[in-house]
């Protein structure tokens, strides 16, 4: 079905934050270091506030100093910088104005001094460094080690029939999200604290505001509005929120803070560089007996989500491969350039690497690359390294499918010269353990016309979500879509929802949603059932109406039911929610073991390129994306999101995207620069849906929409390697490399 | 982000436009398109006093034969070349060119020709923000004197990295430059100063009205490398014209050989021009010859300051302009 | 700086404004006359976000002074709809799922509008390049080459549409 929030967007209604209107609204900048570098010695606003309309500006010292981390021993990050700045783009201070011509001229009055310090740019030299560290808790600038071995690593290496060990580097890359960010605040005359932002999880970014602020958390109201795209760069609290606040307290005035396109690419988040090492050793079979693997991940000023953006590239091929015995050292590294955080193709250089390093086995074994995974892959039932069940698993039904449609066998090893072909697979955790955050609670009521309105902290990022849970609470109530409303995403009403964070919003947001459409769907029933003069488990609803499954004519319009319940004092609503069963001890540093979550997505696809040997571009001739989503509860949206990802991890992230810098200054911050694909250069994407019926998800259900993006990145970069005959190990795969690697292999 | 504050004139017949020219030259900018000026204002690179708009100057939007030429008005859209069948079939570079610029819908009544030929000399350390620049020396092209592209340089290296360009000199063209009082023509090949700051031989107080081309026997091509297939400057480009000998049709009795976006104007290799001559249209170790030429020109100018590596740009120099070479030859054996 | 009185001429709607000479067309659209459906996401002209249409033709109004509209027929998504009857066009967008986050949609619908208004049975590879100055992150233009596609086709079905839909397609204005 078409999504509910459409009509909306296409008639240009849909308010984005930088939409937003509020009488009396004031314009907030923010001044930023232009230093990669520096202790800040003075900051004099004298002339900045004397200038007509300016109405606040505000530095480090309005604040307390407090530092803030997303998780409590990752705290390194102030709001506004009270001693030193650590990247090109830190905030120092910040101005609200009755205009932006105003609040731009005052920004610029606002005089800093600044002492230059020696900054590092790239993670080894950050580790080597004898000069200032950038965090002075954290020696050789290392912010977070995850360290993971499950024994036997050597043991099972001396067994090994064949080793390998190779090394991939990819350096970071962007969301780009459609809309730059952009946080509307205001107290209210309850001395509520009101916000609009991007988010991927409303109560993400609450608490973090009822702390700075000291206001109880029912005073921090985070509201729901249309976003444009997040790719997991907007879940943690971003200082422009809190500035934003700030300014709006100090001039008792909402305040609108707009980032222009380079603050959106140098002033959030990126994707981490990465320096992957993979030592693999196989048996005959080319079954993976050992793997050591060594990652350093330039991090950024600041630690973000440090232990998870540090764990999360392992365990997505953990979860899609058998890795026999495995030891893993991650090291996110700080440097002085932008934060680094969780981005939808997290990891591109060591999944692209990990499976780049199969066909290079797989070549020196004489196997079929499509036989390798499947010799390798994940097969339900089983556990990962690191201890985690896999239920519902149908990796291999996507293997052969993708395999099928793409024609591989007629293709691999006959194309062409500079023909190729290539796959990729790739797994993703549907959800995380997250503490008190980790669930979902929903609650329904029903308005006397027999319609309801659905509350629920689940967000929309622009992939669906909003769509899927009216489409799961028609479904579960027996009403139709336009029957339902949704309240969402909303801390005043909604209760507490992990986010659009770790792919979860339809396995637990979905569950609880579905959970309290069942206990409204019981508390029905039991009226029904004295009207219908029946048992209840007998009834069933579809169609606004509830009947007798065996005898369907006997039946009352659900409208009626609702009107006799009211009438007799009786609540037809009810509140449910879904907490995920994982392993609540384990940790992403201190104890990386235990129950990851309870379903896991798995996907492959298949990419045909050719490549011009005269200027090393590449035209992409076609792609089968293949994912196993459970259940497609729509799946229109669904493919939406396969071909989504294909252009964000395979089309852009293996071909195109790159930052470029100079002394940690972003060269390519803009959308001229950075090159995002566009309409003419895609290929033709052809989707297939596998359903393994995930038991524990709504009607079969778990994530969909990040698996394909990892796995279109390894395919392409496996069918550019074919192509050229040479294995690629710097991504993305640019024509310079390319025509490099012809050269050599010549 | 916001413009910065200026003065709007539009004048509405080209003597207006030039008095105001004449009266405020070194302090105003004139606005066609706005692709290139407006987004140029808008990361504080400049603030003119006064725009004058050329949006009312209709007359000076025209393509017309006349003679042994064809005549385009500097404010000729560039979606009126392309759909020209004149250009198309005299000048086909042009059209190619114009075809790559952009996209579609900045093609359509936003880019002029002139427009495309005066877009400012670019750089990735010149082109961008105020705050990027803020935190380090102005390099020359921004009232400084350190040229990040080039160490220890003591010139702006910026690019010039107009399709329409190297188009045109490939073509031979000319261009009409009218100031109060004046006009005068002079050979695009003339027109340049090989000063990234200032890379146009052109006072304030002129305005390009026209673009003429000579009409020949001959066959021109363009072609041209990007990231991708739309809205991106080119990294390397090349123009070729040829004309086939008047007695031996099957050999080169002409050639003009020109390189773009690989140094602070398009490039004509005169040198590598001239050994074409007296080759035969088939002569692939002559184009190749003349790639490599064209290579080593270009690689001692060219810069880092365009995004895609350095040596792959040269490189692709040289592949750039046998394609050009083989397909003006091929149309003109056809 | 002074200011200039304008009237617009917006979605067939006579606009009285009051502009400074550096006010761009998008700025007045969202700022001035509260018409937020055309977006800033680059504020250079690449990315189509703010596309709205001048004479019906498609221009980027972050490029455009808002004193050099006057006189054109400028056309937002807003003036798209007729009252609350989605055109076909966007009827298509939503149909076909090309409609994600939403935030590109108007530039590309207008786009789009224009394009079938000049050639109203485009093939893909015209579709997919007059898109190309459009921008879109998360649909990867699939979907939206194929409401675009259909959008200019009238018929009962479509085979394409994975939503299933008779009526997906309908008849041209």
């Amino acid at each position: 079905m078409p999504r509910v929030d459409s009509r909306a967007k296409v008639m240009g209604k849909a308010k984005f934050t930088a939409d937003l209107k509020l009488p009396h609204m004031l314009v907030g900048k923010i001044k930023r270091s232009p230093y990669a570098h520096a202790r800040i010695i003075s900051i004099d606003a004298s002339k900045a506030l004397a200038l007509p309309g300016v109405r606040s500006v505000v530095t480090g010292k309005d604040t307390e100093g407090v530092k803030w981390g997303v998780f409590a021993y990752t705290r390194d990050q102030q709001f506004l910088q009270t001693d030193k700045a650590r990247y090109i783009g830190d905030e120092v201070a910040a101005v609200a104005a009755v205009d932006e011509d105003t609040a731009q001229k005052a920004l610029d009055l606002i005089d800093v001094t600044y002492e230059e310090l020696p900054a590092v740019y790239d993670p080894m030299a950050a580790m080597a460094s004898e000069t200032e560290l950038i965090h002075a808790e954290y020696p050789n600038n290392i912010n977070i080690h995850v360290n993971i071995d499950t024994g036997q690593v050597d043991e099972n290496f001396a067994k090994a029939h064949y080793i390998r060990e190779d090394t991939f580097t990819a350096p970071e890359e962007s969301y780009f999200q459609a809309e730059p960010y952009a946080v509307v605040a205001r107290f209210d005359s309850d001395d509520c604290l009101e916000v609009w932002c991007p988010n991927g999880g409303p109560h993400m970014k609450s608490k973090p505001l009822s702390n700075s602020f000291k206001i109880p958390l029912h005073k921090v109201k985070i509201r729901r509005i249309a976003i444009g795209g997040a790719f997991g760069g907007r879940s943690e609290i971003c200082p422009a929120d809190y500035i934003c606040a700030l300014l709006a307290k100090k001039t008792g005035c909402p305040v609108k803070i707009e980032f222009t396109r380079e603050e959106n690419t140098i002033a959030t988040r990126q994707g981490h560089a990465m320096i992957t090492t993979h030592r693999t050793g196989v048996d005959k079979e080319g079954r993976v007996l050992a793997r050591e693997t060594t990652c350093y991940m330039d991090g950024g000023a600041y630690s973000s989500t440090g232990p998870i953006a540090t764990s999360v590239p392992f365990l997505s091929m953990e979860q899609a491969y058998r890795m026999g015995s495995v030891r893993y050292n991650g090291y996110r590294v700080y440097t002085n350039k932008p934060i680094r955080g969780m981005i939808r193709t997290h990891g591109r250089g060591f999944a692209c690497g990990l499976d780049t390093q199969l066909d290079m086995i797989a070549e020196h074994l004489g196997i079929d690359p499509v036989e390798m995974r499947l010799r390798n892959s994940r097969q339900p039932g089983e556990y990962t390294s690191t201890r985690s069940l896999v239920g519902s698993c149908a990796m291999d039904e996507t293997i052969q499918k993708a395999a099928e449609k793409s024609g591989w066998t007629e293709k691999w090893g006959k194309l062409p010269p500079f023909h190729g072909i290539g796959i990729g697979t790739n797994s993703v955790q549907t959800g995380f353990p997250m503490g008190i955050r980790g669930g979902s609670q929903s609650f329904i009521k029903f308005n006397e016309d027999g319609e309801a309105t659905v509350m629920s902290g689940v967000v929309d990022n622009g992939q669906g979500n909003e769509n899927m849970l009216v489409q799961i609470a028609a479904e579960e109530l027996g009403l139709l879509p336009e029957d339902i409303h949704l309240v969402n995403a909303d801390t005043e009403t909604t209760s507490s929802d992990p986010g659009s964070y770790s792919q979860v919003s339809t396995f637990v947001g979905g569950q609880a949603v579905k959970n309290a459409a069942a206990n409204c769907k019981a508390k029905l029933f039991e009226v029904a059932s004295k009207i219908l003069k029946v048992p209840a488990d007998t009834l069933a609803a579809k169609n606004r109406m509830i009947y007798v499954q065996d005898d369907p004519e006997k039946c009352v319009p659900i409208k009626k039911v609702v009107r006799v319940a009211l009438t007799n004092f009786i609540s037809v609503n009810a509140e449910g929610g879904y907490w995920p069963k994982v392993d609540m001890k384990r940790e992403w540093v201190s104890n990386p073991y235990g129950q990851m979550c309870e379903a896991f997505s798995f996907g492959t696809t298949i990419i045909e390129v050719k490549v011009d040997p005269e200027t090393g571009q590449v035209t992409v001739l076609n792609c089968v994306a293949c994912q196993d989503v459970g259940k497609a509860l729509n799946p229109l949206v669904l493919e939406g999101q396969f071909e989504g990802s294909v252009a964000m991890g395979g089309q852009g992230g293996m071909l195109t995207e790159y930052h470029e810098w100079r002394e940690g200054r972003c060269l390519n911050p803009t959308m001229l620069d950075y090159k995002l694909p566009l309409a003419c250069d895609m290929p033709p994407i052809h989707n297939i849906i596998v359903e393994s019926i995930e038991p524990k998800g709504p009607y079969g259900a778990k994530e969909a929409a990040m698996s394909i993006a990892m796995s279109a990145a390894q395919a392409y970069a496996a069918a550019v390697s074919n192509a050229v005959g040479v294995y690629m190990d710097s991504f993305p795969v640019t024509p310079d490399k390319i025509l490099a690697a012809i050269k050599k292999k010549k | 982000m916001r413009l910065p504050q200026f003065n709007y004139t539009g004048p509405d017949t080209l003597e207006k436009a030039l008095d105001l020219l004449a009266q405020r030259g070194p302090d105003a900018k004139i606005l066609a398109g706005g692709t290139d000026l407006l987004v140029r204002m808008k990361k504080g690179l400049l603030a003119p006093k006064y725009i004058i708009s050329l949006k009312a100057l209709k007359d000076l939007a025209y393509i017309k034969q006349d003679k042994g030429t064809i005549r385009i008005g500097a404010r000729t859209c560039l979606a009126d070349i392309i759909a020209s069948d004149l250009v198309q079939k005299e000048a086909s570079a042009l059209s190619t060119a114009c075809e790559r610029v952009g996209a579609a819908t900045i093609q359509h009544f936003r880019g002029t020709l002139g427009g495309n030929i005066l877009q400012d000399t670019r750089c990735f350390h010149y082109n961008q923000s105020a705050f990027h620049r803020s935190g380090r020396q102005a390099c020359h092209k921004d009232g400084g004197k350190i040229c990040y592209a080039r160490d220890e340089s003591d010139r702006c290296n910026s690019t010039c990295q107009s399709d329409g360009a190297a188009a045109l000199m490939a073509l031979d063209a000319r261009l009409v430059l009218a100031s109060k009082g004046n006009e005068r023509t002079v050979a695009l090949t003339d027109f340049y100063t090989t000063d990234g700051i200032q890379p146009f031989a052109m006072e304030p107080n002129e305005l390009l009205t026209e673009i003429i081309i000579p009409v020949t026997n001959g066959k021109s091509s363009y072609q041209r490398l990007a990231y991708r297939s739309a809205i991106d400057y080119p990294i390397v480009c090349a123009g070729v014209l040829l004309k086939a000998d008047a007695g031996k049709k099957d050999t080169i009795g002409e050639a003009r050989i020109v390189v773009g976006a690989m140094a602070r104007s398009p490039l004509f290799l005169a040198k590598e021009s001239a050994e074409l001559k007296g080759k035969l249209l088939t002569d692939t170790k002559a184009f190749q010859k003349a790639g490599n030429g064209a290579m080593n020109s270009a690689s001692t100018f060219a810069v880092h300051n365009v995004g895609a590596t350095l040596e792959y740009r040269c490189a692709m120099v040289s592949e750039m302009i046998i394609r050009a070479l083989k397909e003006a030859a091929q149309a003109i054996q056809a | 700086m002074e200011k200039i009185d304008l009237t617009l001429n917006i979605n067939h709607k006579p606009v009285e404004v009051r502009i400074s000479p550096n006010d761009t067309l998008l700025e007045v659209l969202r700022d001035h006359l509260d018409l937020t459906g055309s977006k800033e996401s680059c504020g250079e002209g690449v990315c189509g976000s703010c596309t709205v249409q001048l004479d019906g033709k498609p221009v980027r109004s972050c490029l455009t002074l808002a004193l050099e509209a006057e006189g054109a027929t400028i056309r937002t998504v807003e003036g798209l709809a007729d009252g609350d009857t989605l055109s076909p066009l966007q009827e298509s967008f939503v149909n076909h799922g090309a409609v994600q986050c939403g935030f590109c949609t108007p530039g590309m619908l207008m786009t789009a509008d224009a394009l079938l208004k000049e050639n109203p049975d485009p093939d893909e590879d015209t579709i997919r390049k007059a898109l190309s100055g459009n921008i879109c992150r998360c649909t990867g233009y699939a979907k939206i080459v194929e409401a675009v596609a259909h959008a200019a086709h009238p018929q009962d079905q479509c085979p394409d549409c994975a939503s299933g839909l008779k009526s997906c397609c309908k008849a041209k204005e």
